[in-house]
């Protein structure tokens, strides 16, 4: 424990950011806090801790890149381009790309989605670039076909518009047969139950309320840095949640930014999902500073106070039946109940990998190195999650 | 004495009933654990228990029978650079030979308890998995 002068009531996010720049904050990883309050209380806890270190590491979908390449000679405006193959959106101008996690060529083979190429990138490979365009007389290059590596490529920025769900959904299976989903493989007549959340060592769900993460807020990307960019799409807050504000259904989500160039294989990496299709698995961590007791309280969460619901797969439509509200804890036990079975339990996001971020951030925040940035703006509070129904212009409107 | 073998099996030889007379007359348990066999003939893999003698009996009739006889000691192969650990296989594997360790969080692959069913194969996201046989 450090001896420097503490304030004694509750602290300023400038008062922890600028202990930590100095090296003099007290760090801990959530799983250390939990422990520490378990022995020591929120009290104590909210006076002697400064920053909380959360980390998650799974499978987020709604995630890309982009990328400028820099002009040819003679110069080019890509309409259509390709990276090793997989699409990537050109309708940005000359060159400038999006490239989405999920994408896949043209014959769908899964095992080599987008999420794989930028995995590649990070890996230090070079990747073909082919790329289209009606010509103009400013660009006057109709096709290019070359290689690019993050040597070469001018700005290379993961951009994701929804990372970092705060709680997710559970799944299982009450069909004869085995179903392949964003879930994992499912086994047929309730063969199994998976999971996809760090639980008490996800960022959102140590700060339920969004009082610390917000956008602006400086974050661990992939094994780089990165920044909360805006509310994550889906954000919901419109659902029901513990006294302590934990909500007990998917609810907040963040959109992330960071240079691809800081970030390493470890924590970006293409993942199948078979029948499903290709996505990124990622490594996010924050750190949240113990303003007073109540921060404190929300970071003592534990899985045992962080509940889901096991919702039916089997079921192929929007609104599917719940099968059980179960606990983290009693997911990661390893076994459930759900209708009177005991069935297996599988974590979807890596704990192993989670908790690594949380101790890689402790430790590159303690020395000063990763610097805490207070939130230019809050996230919503006020959000619902609207469907898609098929509906008439008219109907738009309304 | 337990042992697991990769049998090939020729068009001739896949009409053999070589599993009965490996138990009836060798005295071995066998376990299919698995089998893809027509008529161009196909692959099995077995898991035998027995006497260390009638094993090698057993294999000498199989060779004799021209059945191509391979011993392995693994089926499946986890590439441990590529596994992320997150543990998706844990509840999908019939003999919990992949399971959690509580303490280290990561996923531990028990090869002795594999009896190479691939049903991890195609459920791992970052392919860690492959299976040899």
């Amino acid at each position: 424990m450090k001896k420097n002068k503490r304030p004694s009531g509750p602290k300023t996010f400038t008062d922890i950011s600028t202990r930590a720049r100095d090296g003099d904050a007290v760090v801990m990883t959530a799983m250390e806090f939990k422990e520490f309050v378990k022995t020591n209380g929120v009290k104590k806890a909210a006076k002697e801790v400064d920053i909380v270190t959360t980390g998650t590491f799974g499978a987020m979908c709604s995630s890309g890149a982009y990328f400028n390449f820099g002009h040819s000679d003679p110069p080019i405006k890509m309409q259509r381009a390709w990276l090793d193959g997989i699409p990537a959106y050109g309708g940005l101008a000359a060159v400038d790309v999006y490239l989405g996690a999920t994408e896949l060529d043209d014959s769908n083979n899964m095992m080599h989605g987008g999420a794989h190429v930028i995995e590649d990138l990070v890996r230090g490979r070079a990747v073909r670039l082919k790329a289209t365009a009606h010509a103009t007389d400013c660009y006057p290059l109709k096709e290019i076909d070359t290689y690019v590596s993050l040597k070469t490529i001018n700005q290379a920025v993961l951009m994701n518009v929804r990372n970092c769900y705060q709680n997710y959904a559970a799944a299982s299976n009450t069909s004869g047969r085995t179903m392949y989903t964003y879930m994992g493989k499912l086994l047929p007549e309730l063969g199994n139950a998976t999971y996809c959340s760090s639980g008490e060592l996800s960022p959102l769900l140590n700060d339920p309320l969004y009082r610390t993460i917000g956008i602006g807020s400086r974050i661990f990307l992939g094994g780089g840095e990165g920044f909360v960019i805006w509310e994550g799409t889906q954000f919901n807050t419109g659902v029901e949640r513990t006294p302590n504000g934990v909500p007990k259904r998917p609810a907040g989500s963040l959109a992330v930014l960071g240079d691809l160039k800081q970030m390493t294989p470890e924590f970006v990496k293409g993942l199948t999902f078979t029948r499903y299709g290709a996505t990124l698995g990622l490594g996010i961590g924050v750190p949240i500073p113990i303003l007073d007791e109540d921060m404190a309280k929300a970071c003592a969460v534990t899985d045992k106070d962080i509940s889901t619901a096991i919702f039916d797969y089997a079921q192929q439509t929007r609104a599917r039946p719940v099968l059980a509200e179960v606990t983290y804890a009693q997911l990661g036990s390893g076994e459930v109940d759900i209708k009177g079975r005991r069935v297996p339990t599988s974590p979807l996001s890596s704990i192993y990998k989670a908790r690594k971020i949380a101790e890689l951030l402790k430790k590159s925040v303690a020395k000063g190195d990763f610097v805490l940035t207070e939130p230019v703006q809050r996230l919503p509070l006020d959000r619902s999650f609207k469907p898609l129904d098929t509906r008439s212009e008219k109907e738009a409107m309304k | 004495m337990k042992t697991k073998l990769v049998l090939n099996f020729n068009p001739e030889a896949s009409n053999l009933p070589i599993t009965h007379n490996l138990t009836a007359k060798y005295g071995l348990l066998v376990n299919i654990l698995r089998a893809e066999i027509d008529e161009v003939g196909g692959k099995m893999v077995i898991e035998v228990s027995g006497k260390a003698d009638s094993i090698k009996t057993g294999i000498s009739y199989l060779k004799e029978a021209g059945v191509g006889v391979r011993p392995i000691k693994e089926g499946v192969r986890r590439d441990d650079e590529a596994c992320t650990h997150c543990g998706v296989c844990i509840s999908i594997c019939p003999t919990k030979a992949l399971i959690l360790d509580s303490k280290t969080h990561k996923v531990i692959f028990k090869e002795e308890k594999c009896v190479a069913c691939g049903v991890c194969i195609d459920a791992c996201p970052p392919r860690a998995m492959e299976i040899l046989i």
